[in-house]
């Protein structure tokens, strides 16, 4: 693990109170209600507009905020005036780096290590000053009447410069992130030496932005000393984690609540400047503060996917045999220290066999908004690079490209030290998905494409997630009360995942309840019990097997109860619609509500904890996607017809859920390889200037095939934890990109090596390469 | 959040013009573009006046024997849907179904969608160009992905209106009414180049609006259509767009108008185009020649070079298309 | 529908559209308990206090078949007057520009931008919002097809995906894939449940021909 990741997603080492690895219950055998397709328990609070996002929230005397951010790619703030501004009908507070206020200029934070309000903003958005005002209408026009003096200084707004000599400095450091990173085994030359073919190319992809649909925002509001953050986020504990210590205040002080969020992808794992923006704010003001980023705003600071330099060489047999990889990434930080290069030689490391391998990354600052991390960090960017790269290779030695793949399927991480998988499930993947997809016949189809002008073309790619086991520390209780309902108590977030649909699924199938009967208390600090945000896959396999031990515990201990009422033995017991049953005379079930013992308690408390995972092992969710595009080979536009996904995430939960982070990491693929693209005014100024979801293209409802079709190799990994279920969400975008990519070469001859695919690109690409009509 | 302005909506026609001549007004019509500009702070505005409680300015009718009257209040998802529009006026109605989003083509109007302003992401960003008072267009030495290929001069934005070009092709006039009464202005003639002034899109006077526009009833043997070439499937605008308006006799072109989109600061009406297949039998050399000719003065800047490809493949594709109606 | 202009169903409700759930919950428990010592945590409808020192002036929108008066300024926009003034907030704001569709309703039975247009242009015509497809306590047939369907993840995009559909719905009972794509090409889904959306949509249109409304 590097960079940020491990710290927003997990923690490492060992976790004192999780079980060990034998003390754990069986896994599951058969299943009634967990991999049946449910709709979600929230459903009605989702379509009936009841469900209170934090932007959506309004309390009593609530303030709105509001703020000025520096509009130079590279600027020093030489001052700041606020009269004028201060003195605007509704304002009732302005901050800035120049009004007095030790906790706002103080360096906030260890995480984003900048003042809040940085006399020398290093990327077009950095936060200047902030206003509380009545209505944001007059929180907007107090901001519009700051006057802000900028010394707007020389700015590297493209990675690929920013390490010239006579590149402008973004950091005191230089431009370059820490040392370049390396990796190897085997012996590279050699590999080079056996192979029968080579080939070496270099791609590009560019930078995403995540904007989730609901922007970046929370409310703030204090009562006494002890401050309350409802905020849009994918981890309650992160961000009161990084509150409290920015305000220098004990985490039992700092509750944070985010019951509803609109979606993250990695974008929200941390709270940003604004969250505590809107705390001081609050604290001036004693009243609520609502402070809810502009979609401008959150194109420019918080977050994106970084571009991403590969070069990839790579060797291999007539057979099918690879022999070596060679491969050199590099990314861009932005303006801080963040994941510029994260896991982006990953795939290469660790997808296929490969005993030669040597990966070089160099992460670098530009003037720029810092990435975050996005939708499986690294792994879609390397996959455009590898995926198209096996495709060549494939064609170079005359084979068919699955062929291929299946002839290099590890059964053990060639990255970690040769742990083995606990489940490898990429042959299934492959097989099942070409099968599905018909690919044999599909690509004949291609292949015998007729001489019109609009050219047919399928297209594959496989991939794995390097993460998605999930792992402790996360404790969650399940509670029954006195009639038998049930709460289920736990810190998850669910970010639209399902998680709570998932989690209800896991409490009726122990329990024997009605799933929507569940009643769910999640995602707050000052309710429940510690958990990781949700992100890197590792939701539904760090939460299901914990909320499983605790419905086992509750289980365990009603059935206990029941057992002395009945005079039988607990073991003959089991649970069904709110009643215990003995297993050898069902007439004589007792409801739950009828226990004497239940009665007198009023509650069981079944707590549990999430085990280890397996020392020795390593767990990995695999996939494989296929597709079929049509090319307009006179305006390089390229529409999309059909996609197979075809993904191994162990046990499948929710069949329903699953299929729909499948389609959605499909679209978010297309996205990546087709429409979406960060415009920097690198020669000018710096300036994004694409900042808005019109020039900033995300896919619409015309740019994916309703055609799509989800095929789960649903094999539980059972040692991988209690529930036998691996991450989805991730995997599911991984390889959606390089699959069109190679289905555009197959329908064109033509490679589109830099993303996004887009009739500008294809039908330049097409005409370079004389392939136009 | 938009600044402030006070607010009035007009009655009458003469109402709305009163206010027109005062402080920073601006016309409120269906408002998609207006709330956009105010919210980018594209230009001052003191006063909106709204067009929505004028009746007579909405609304489609028949005028003589097939020519259309269609009020500049009429909603664009009026324009595509309608049954007159749709019989004789393809390239219109297609046109009209190809502008922005579904909602945004049941609130914006035919009049503000020929009144656009520019899109351009320098002009739309916190960017002080020549088209604003400045004296620098950024999009020359900037990130011009989507600027002219064609007419550009001192500016290289490219007219954002999809209708426009149909209705130029369609020899469509604009009823233009203001304080000193009224004019007919066609189509052709509505738009002002940068060259002629970088600070003015239309021949409009401060004083003036589109209250309706008429369409010719269509010649005989007249094939119209309109296509784009966009980077999604919605909202997007053209990157290489082109309206026809071709009147056959049996497959030879007796006459007609060929107008792209995506391509100049305003509609640009190729002659080269109309040139190479006037008095031409249509056919793939014939379209492939008319699409060379669109392009012979094209010029690239930094890194729309890709639009000439565009234009050429979507005007030979759609020349071709309009021989098999 | 039935919903425009019955005034008696809506006052059984509360002025949210919350009922059977919501709210309360949602909040959390330290809100209910600070409740006691202030107002409860939602703002009554149409009672936030007056934007000192601006321009207002009264206007009467029909939201939901009900007639409601207030003091807006020219430049709210119709999204802001139903979320933060009204408390109406199944209308979402993603991007305030037009380029998202979260804010979707309809006026006059026709699908618009909320964020796109102002409160006064809507003074006289008939607003729908996501609160007011509710029957009751029973979702409407176009909401009820997106929980069937799964028609979404995070949720933040639905309400706008469903006022989308009842507008497609409304104007053509029956309507194709090709004519469904075309018609919520306005909303965007970053999230990306479009299939399941499309399929929401066929499902929708069965159930408003069950008599299900």
């Amino acid at each position: 693990m590097r960079d940020e990741r491990d710290r927003l997603y997990w923690i490492e080492g060992d976790v004192p109170h999780a079980p060990a690895p034998d003390q754990g219950p069986d896994p599951w055998g058969e299943t009634k209600v967990v991999g049946t397709k449910r709709p979600r328990v929230d459903g009605y609070e989702r379509v009936s507009g009841t469900a209170v996002y934090p932007s959506d929230l309004t309390l009593p005397h609530m303030l709105y905020g509001a703020i000025l951010r520096c509009p130079h790619a590279h600027a020093r703030v030489n001052g700041v005036n606020t009269t004028a501004a201060e003195k605007m009908p509704g304002v009732r507070a302005v901050l800035s780096g120049f009004t007095p206020d030790d906790a706002a200029t103080a360096p906030h934070s260890g995480f984003i290590r900048t003042r809040l309000f940085n006399p020398e903003c290093r990327y077009e958005g950095e936060t200047v000053a902030a206003v509380a005002a009545e209505t944001p209408y007059q929180a907007w026009d107090a901001v519009r009447a700051i006057r802000a003096d900028y010394e707007v200084l020389p700015f590297v707004s493209d990675e690929r410069r920013a390490l010239d000599a006579d590149a402008p400095k973004v950091q005191d450091e230089g431009n370059q992130v820490g040392d370049t990173q390396h990796y190897g085994r085997g012996d590279i030359e050699a590999g080079f030496a056996e192979a029968d073919v080579i080939l070496e190319q270099t791609y590009r992809t560019e930078c995403e932005i995540h904007t989730p649909m609901e922007p970046h925002g929370c409310v703030t509001r204090w009562d006494g000393d002890a401050l309350t953050v409802w905020e849009s986020t994918q981890g309650v504990y992160n961000i009161q984690n990084t509150v409290a210590a920015s305000l220098g205040m004990p985490l039992s002080k700092v509750r944070v609540i985010g019951h509803y969020m609109g979606g993250g992808f990695g974008a929200k794992l941390q709270p940003g400047r604004y969250t505590l923006i809107a705390s001081l704010l609050a604290k001036r003001t004693a009243r609520p503060v609502k402070l809810v980023l502009t979609r401008e705003e959150t194109c420019l600071a918080v977050g994106n996917r970084p571009p991403s330099n590969m070069w990839l060489k790579a060797g291999v047999k007539r057979d099918g045999t690879l022999t070596a990889f060679e491969y050199v990434g590099s990314g861009a930080s932005g303006a801080y220290r963040a994941g510029g290069v994260s896991l982006l030689d990953w795939q290469v490391r660790d997808l296929y066999t490969c005993p030669n391998v040597r990966t070089e990354l160099t992460n670098i600052y530009i003037n720029a908004g810092p990435a975050r991390p996005f939708r499986a960090p690294g792994h879609p960017q390397c996959s455009w690079a590898l995926e198209q790269t096996m495709d060549a290779l494939a064609e170079a030695i005359g084979m068919d490209p699955v062929e291929l793949r299946l002839k290099n399927i590890p059964t053990f991480s060639q990255a970690r030290d040769g742990r083995p998988y606990t489940t490898t499930g990429l042959r299934e993947c492959l097989e099942e998905g070409a099968k599905a997809f018909g690919w044999s016949e599909a690509r004949a189809a291609t292949a015998a494409d007729g001489d019109g002008h609009i050219k047919r073309g399928v297209g594959m790619a496989g991939a794995l997630w390097g993460y998605g086991a999930g792992g402790p520390p996360c404790t969650v209780f399940v509670k029954v009360f006195a009639d038998g309902s049930v709460n289920l108590n736990m810190g998850a977030s669910d970010i639209g995942t399902g998680t709570k649909t998932v989690m209800a699924m896991v409490v009726a199938e122990e329990l024997g309840v009605d799933p929507n009967s569940v009643q769910i208390d999640h995602a707050d600090t000052g309710t429940t019990a510690y958990a990781t945000a949700s992100g890197g896959s590792k939701t539904v396999p760090t939460e299901s097997p914990t909320v499983r031990s605790a419905a086992l515990d509750a289980k365990r201990q009603i059935l206990a109860l029941a057992a002395e009422e009945l005079e039988v033995d607990a073991a003959s017991l089991t649970l069904e619609n709110g009643k215990v049953v003995p297993a050898d005379d069902t007439s004589q079930a007792k409801a739950l509500s009828e226990l004497r013992s239940l009665r007198r308690r009023r509650m069981i408390t079944g707590v549990g904890h999430r085990g280890p995972n397996p020392a020795d092992k390593v767990t990995c969710p695999f996939a494989a996607q296929f597709c079929e595009v049509e090319v307009n080979t006179k305006t390089g536009e390229v529409k999309v017809l059909r996609f197979v996904a075809a993904h191994d995430s162990g046990r499948v939960m929710n069949r329903l859920t699953y299929q729909n982070q499948v389609f959605g990491g499909i679209t978010m693929g297309i996205g990546l390889g087709m429409t979406e693209e960060r415009v920097l005014d690198g020669d000018q100024t710096g300036k994004m200037v694409n900042k808005n979801w019109h020039d900033y293209k995300l896919p619409t409802a015309l740019d994916v095939p309703a055609d799509m079709t989800c095929v789960p190799i649903d094999v539980p990994d059972p040692e991988a934890n209690i529930a036998g279920a691996k991450g989805i969400g991730e995997p599911a975008t991984i390889p959606t990109a390089a699959a069109l990519a190679n289905a555009i070469y197959d329908a064109t001859g033509v490679r589109i090596t830099e993303t996004p695919a887009s009739p500008l690109k294809v039908i330049q690409a097409l005409t370079d390469a004389g392939k136009g009509a | 959040m938009l600044p402030q302005f006070s607010y009035v909506r007009a009655t009458s026609l003469d109402e709305a013009l009163q206010h027109l001549g005062t402080d920073d007004a601006r016309l409120c019509a269906g408002g998609s573009d207006l709330i956009g500009c105010l919210r980018d702070e594209v230009f001052e505005c003191s006063k909106v006046v709204s067009l929505s409680g004028i009746e007579q300015l909405k609304g489609i009718d028949r005028i003589g024997h097939a020519g259309v009257r269609i009020g500049a209040l009429t909603s664009i998802a009026e324009v595509a849907s309608d049954p007159l529009v749709n019989r004789g006026f393809t390239a219109l109605a297609q046109a009209a179904a190809a502008v922005a989003s579904p909602q945004l083509r049941n609130q914006g109007t035919i009049g503000g969608n020929i009144c656009q302003k520019p899109r351009c992401w320098y002009y739309r960003g916190e960017f002080h160009c020549l088209r604003k008072g400045g004296t620098t267009c950024y999009a020359l030495a900037g990130e011009n992905h989507f600027h002219a290929v064609l007419g550009g001069a001192r500016c290289y934005f490219v007219h954002p209106s999809d209708t426009a070009p149909a209705l130029i092709a369609l020899g469509a006039s604009a009823r233009v009414t203001g304080s000193q009464g009224t004019r007919l202005v066609p189509m052709e003639e509505f738009y002002v180049p940068p060259s002629t002034d970088p600070q003015r899109e239309t021949v409009l006077e401060p004083d003036e609006l589109v209250s309706e526009i008429t369409l010719p009833a269509p010649a005989p043997g007249l094939r119209s259509s309109y296509r784009k070439v966009r980077a999604r499937g919605s909202w997007d605008f053209s990157l290489a767009g082109v309206a026809l308006a071709l009147q056959f006799d049996g497959d030879r072109v007796v006459a007609g108008r060929v107008v792209l989109s995506g391509a100049a600061p305003i509609p640009w009406r190729s002659a080269e185009a109309e040139a190479a297949i006037t008095g031409q039998r249509l056919d793939e050399t014939t379209a492939r020649g008319a699409a060379e000719a669109a392009m012979q003065d094209a010029v690239a800047l930094k890194r729309n070079g890709y639009k000439i490809l565009l234009f050429k493949g979507v005007i030979e594709e759609e020349l071709l298309k309009l021989t098999q109606v | 529908m039935t919903r425009e202009g019955n005034d008696r169903d809506e006052q059984t409700r509360d002025e949210r559209g919350l009922s059977r759930r919501g709210f309360l919950q949602s909040v959390g428990a330290g809100a209910l308990t600070a409740a006691a010592a202030r107002p409860a945590v939602a703002m009554p409808p149409g009672s936030a206090p007056p934007a000192e020192g601006e321009r207002l002036s009264k206007v009467t929108l029909v939201i939901n078949g009900r007639q409601r008066q207030l003091q807006v300024e020219p430049r709210w926009s119709l999204s802001y007057v139903l979320r933060e003034r009204l408390g109406l907030s199944g209308t979402k704001v993603g991007c305030d520009r037009g380029e998202c569709g979260a804010c979707t309703v309809l006026i006059d039975g026709v699908p618009r931008y909320a964020c796109m247009t102002l409160a006064v242009e809507v003074e006289g015509n008939a607003i729908t919002t996501v609160e007011g497809l509710m029957q009751g306590e029973e979702l409407g047939p176009t909401q009820q097809a997106f929980v069937d369907e799964d028609a979404y993840q995070c949720g933040y995009c639905t309400c706008g995906q469903i006022m989308a559909a009842e507008g497609l719905l409304r104007a053509d009972s029956n309507p194709s894939l090709d004519e469904t794509r075309k018609q919520m090409s306005g909303n965007l889904c970053r999230c990306g449940a479009y299939p399941h959306i499309f399929a929401a949509v066929q499902r929708a249109a069965e159930l408003r021909k069950g008599g299900a409304s």
